[in-house]
């Protein structure tokens, strides 16, 4: 690409934290801005351009009024990234999709439900053919700068896709099992540097399954490690419920 | 070549000394567990670890590494060969195995230079084992419970001194100007006798069978339904490959900044438990289930690289049995496979293919 | 003279690849583009039919290629034959005529054209295993009468994804090649043999005694295609494959393209049955 291409962030249903991110990363990488010009920013800038290249797209789709929204972002973007957790899996929003959806409704509405439109959060794959995904919660603002490369290379972002404990013992990080804390670092994909296990805690699954997952032997080891199944159940559900769901539909 | 004798209270001295010539690295606590690392001070050190996280070949095959940095616009590309002066101070003797088995590796065929460049600038001091250092080794049943002829310096502890084998030039750099090893005297020489006649009882045997008969053993198993009830439990999570001793598989990748024309190419560890491995352009997985993947493993370490490189791949360390969430080990698996075998077992799944 | 191979021996790495210049760029199919590579002045391929070269586009990663002009026809440039499959295959695509590659290799062992002389040779590319057996077919057709008959049986998804179709016109003209080819799919226009490629045996005589039988296509292919020559009564040693397997480094040290304790990228990736019959793992 030649001229600098125009690049737009949006949020659907999300904490904007992976938008911060991004804030975060341009601080450290400020020659970025040489490289793309940003028309739309919510985070950054009161511009609302509408002619943009790349849509970087944060947040689940949660309610139908999203729809049309995402189609209209990909007619002008020649590109769509999914930004984050949300936009990637559904994200946290979607631990409910377990759940009745009137009674959710109710539980945080009360009496009001029916004044707000609602259904299950899912990924805005679901919704809008998605180019390329840059996952976790929030994103890894190196991730970040290095798919923006790549997508100005004029090649699709490279994601990893091997187990967080690959990650993990590269760092040599002593396992966070036999420190007495679970971890889904052995289905969960890697990218993240294994930030959490590095500081001591369990990976929560935020970037999402490596490809074919052996949920159960996950379970088992979880259910070893002194977890009821409602526990595991909680576990995998935090960013996992929609792709555990969609597995457990196809058998 | 020779053999010395230093007190155990002379050694952070010689430490000392050697961080002024080399960078020094040895086992060191990391959360109660043991890492190689760079030796800052000479405390850090502990000699008598049981086993470490990660084997010493990251010395030799960094995690990650720049082969590497080029400019796409000139077309300009430099090697990226790194070394340093490096002691690796109290390497297992599974692991001074392991490293034999990677020097031939990477000389075989064509030669790795930057394998190289690590391995000819590094000394190896290794040290001899006394007591198993944890449930999951099995050395004694690989035949790596002593030192391969190879070595630089190999140390015994003999309670209030080290015995100081001196194996090859390089190791006897290490001792050159260092004042406080002397001979042996003849009470050395039989302290050093009784220590070593007193190991070997200390560790058991626990292949049930003798490891020359391993090769044989898993040619017969390529069908076994083994490899179905592994790769029902494996996790895929690839642990057991990082931390091997012997595996040296990597990935390849470029990254560019942001400029998009200076760059450079790493390759980092790769494992061929990872689902995508043998995957190739066009989609086709040539190993496609967790099954083909663990017998792929077992595979390579008890026959692929004997008909390769002449050593058996596996050297009983038992890292990948310690690290596995899933229990899956080395020496449940052959001893399984042989089991199954004396009941005629593999013989029939054979046929059956 | 030196040759490409020389040169990536004695770079400080053996990783390093060496510059090259595209200096053509033909469309053969919607997927597929040849590519003419010029070597730097003084350099010389040197390549056996079968081989393969680590073609690097800096910045996005490095694929092996195999190589698709003949050695008798690669003079100071060389022909490959690129499908756009991945990122670097992709990155190629979206190059012109002056664009630069690097390049190491060629790595792996071909096939062993002086054992296939006098006898009679049958191809039998599928799909894009066209692009390395082309190589090894103009050889052959450039010396000619060093070989016995020569077959071809070409078979490809859909008449779309018919390779190098100028050749291909020439090869049917030509009364010294029994060629035959068949699709899967036809569309409209198409008046030819329809069916996998196995359907096309039933076409040509084979006296196994005196032929080598060369087989290149999609890992699905390998099986059908083998139980047909078996059936025939063609030597286990006169059956050639090329094996498609990912090779990363090209010389043996990545794991990759292992299977069992052969590495593709070195011992092949042209194998004879007999020598891969006994290996689990190579079809």
């Amino acid at each position: 690409m030649s001229a600098k291409p125009k690049v737009a962030f949006f949020e659907f249903t999300s904490c904007e934290g992976c938008q911060l991110t991004v804030v975060d990363s341009l601080q450290d990488h400020p020659e970025l801005l040489d490289a793309v010009e940003i028309v739309q920013f919510r985070e950054a800038i009161s511009e609302k351009g509408e002619d943009y290249a790349i849509a970087f797209i944060e947040g689940s789709c949660s309610r139908p009024s999203d729809e049309p929204k995402l189609q209209a972002i990909r007619q002008q973007a020649a590109i769509v990234v999914a930004l984050g957790a949300c936009a990637h899996l559904g994200g946290i929003n979607a631990i409910r999709n377990r759940m009745p959806l009137q009674e959710v409704r109710e539980y945080v509405y009360g009496d009001r439900a029916e004044w707000f439109e609602t259904y299950e959060p899912r990924p805005i794959k679901d919704v809008i053919k998605v180019d390329a995904v840059i996952p976790g919660c929030p994103i890894d603002r190196r991730e970040f700068i290095k798919a923006v490369t790549h997508l100005l290379q004029g090649r699709m972002p490279f994601i990893p896709d091997q187990p967080l404990c690959m990650e993990c013992k590269l760092k040599e990080n002593i396992c966070v099992y036999t420190r007495g804390k679970v971890c889904l670092g052995p289905i969960t994909l890697a990218g993240c540097d294994a930030i959490c296990p590095t500081y001591g805690d369990g990976c929560e699954g935020c970037r999402g399954l490596i490809a074919n997952p052996n949920i159960e032997a996950m379970r088992q080891v979880m259910h070893e490690h002194g977890l009821t199944d409602e526990a595991i159940d909680a576990k995998l559900s935090m960013f996992l419920t929609n792709q555990i769901m969609a597995l457990e539909e196809a058998g | 070549m020779s053999f010395k004798i230093m007190p155990k209270a002379a050694l952070p001295d010689w430490v000392t000394w050697l961080k002024n010539r080399y960078r020094v690295v040895g086992p060191t606590a990391r959360q109660g567990q043991y890492v190689f690392a760079e030796i800052a001070s000479p405390d850090e050190l502990v000699l008598d670890y049981p086993t470490s996280v990660l084997p010493p070949k990251k010395y030799l095959l960094p995690q990650r590494e720049t082969l590497f940095t080029f400019d796409a616009q000139s077309m300009q590309m430099k090697a990226n060969i790194e070394w340093e002066p490096t002691v690796i101070l109290g390497v297992h003797t599974c692991d001074m195995h392991a490293i034999r088995l990677l020097d031939k590796v990477h000389a075989t065929g064509y030669t790795d230079q930057h394998y190289q460049a690590h391995r000819q600038h590094t000394t190896l001091v290794s040290i001899e084992c006394l007591s198993p250092c944890m449930e999951h080794s099995f050395c004694k049943s690989m035949g790596t419970l002593t030192v391969p002829e190879d070595y630089d310096l190999h140390l015994t502890d003999l309670g209030d001194s080290y015995g100081v084998d001196v194996g090859s030039e390089k190791g006897e750099a290490l001792l050159q100007g260092f004042t406080a090893i002397w001979d042996p005297t003849s009470e050395d020489y039989q302290r050093i006798n009784k220590v070593m006649a007193e190991k070997w009882p200390r560790f058991s045997y626990r292949l049930n069978f003798d490891v020359t008969e391993l090769p044989d053993l898993l040619a017969l198993s390529n069908n076994s339904s083994l490899w179905n009830e592994l790769g029902d439990i494996c996790l895929g999570c690839g642990q057991c490959t990082k931390v091997c001793p012997t595996c040296y598989c990597f990935d390849v990748r470029d990254e560019v900044d942001l400029s998009l024309t200076k760059g450079e190419r790493t390759r980092t560890w790769d494992s061929c438990q990872i689902d995508r491995f043998a995957t190739v352009a066009g989609g086709h997985n040539f190993r496609s289930t967790r099954a083909l993947r663990n017998r792929h493993r077992f595979m390579r370490k008890g026959k692929y690289h004997l008909e390769a490189y002449g050593l058996i791949g596996c050297v009983g360390c038992g890292r990948c049995a310690a690290a596995c969430l899933v229990h899956i080990t080395p020496v449940d698996t052959f001893n399984e496979l042989y089991r199954r075998h004396k009941k005629g077992e593999l013989l029939e799944e054979a046929k059956q293919a | 003279m030196t040759t490409l191979l020389k040169e990536t021996l004695k770079h400080s790495s053996i990783y390093l690849p060496t510059p090259a210049r595209i200096t053509a760029v033909k469309d053969l199919t919607a997927l597929e583009k040849l590519f003419t590579i010029e070597l730097p002045s003084g350099f010389s391929l040197n390549h056996r039919p079968g081989q393969f070269v680590q073609i690097s586009v800096l910045g996005v990663g490095e694929a092996p290629i195999s190589i698709s002009s003949s050695p008798s026809r690669s003079n100071g440039s060389f022909e490959v034959c690129v499908r756009r499959v991945g990122s670097v295959t992709n990155a190629m695509h979206a190059l012109k005529p002056g664009a630069m590659l690097g390049l190491r290799g060629p790595f792996g062992r071909g096939f062993p054209v002086e054992r296939f002389r006098g006898k009679d040779i049958l191809f039998v590319p599928g799909g894009l295993g066209l692009a390395p057996l082309r190589s090894l077919i103009n050889e052959v057709l450039d010396e000619r009468g060093k070989y016995g008959r020569v077959i071809i049986l070409y078979g490809t998804r859909t008449p779309a994804d018919i390779l190098f179709r100028d050749e291909i016109a020439q090869w049917q003209q030509r009364t010294d090649i029994e060629f035959h080819m068949t699709v899967d799919r036809p569309d409209e226009s198409w008046t030819g043999n329809v069916g996998v490629i196995t359907t096309l045996f039933p076409k040509i005589q084979i006296h196994p005694r005196n032929m080598v039988a060369v087989v290149v296509g999609p890992p699905v292919m390998y099986r059908f295609v083998l139980m047909e020559l078996l059936g025939k009564g063609i030597a286990e040693g006169n059956i050639w494959f090329s094996f498609e397997r990912h090779m990363k480094c090209g010389v043996g040290k990545c794991g990759h393209c292992q299977m069992h304790h052969i590495y593709t990228c070195q011992d092949g990736p042209s194998f004879s049955y007999a020598e891969i019959k006994h290996l689990e793992e190579a079809l």
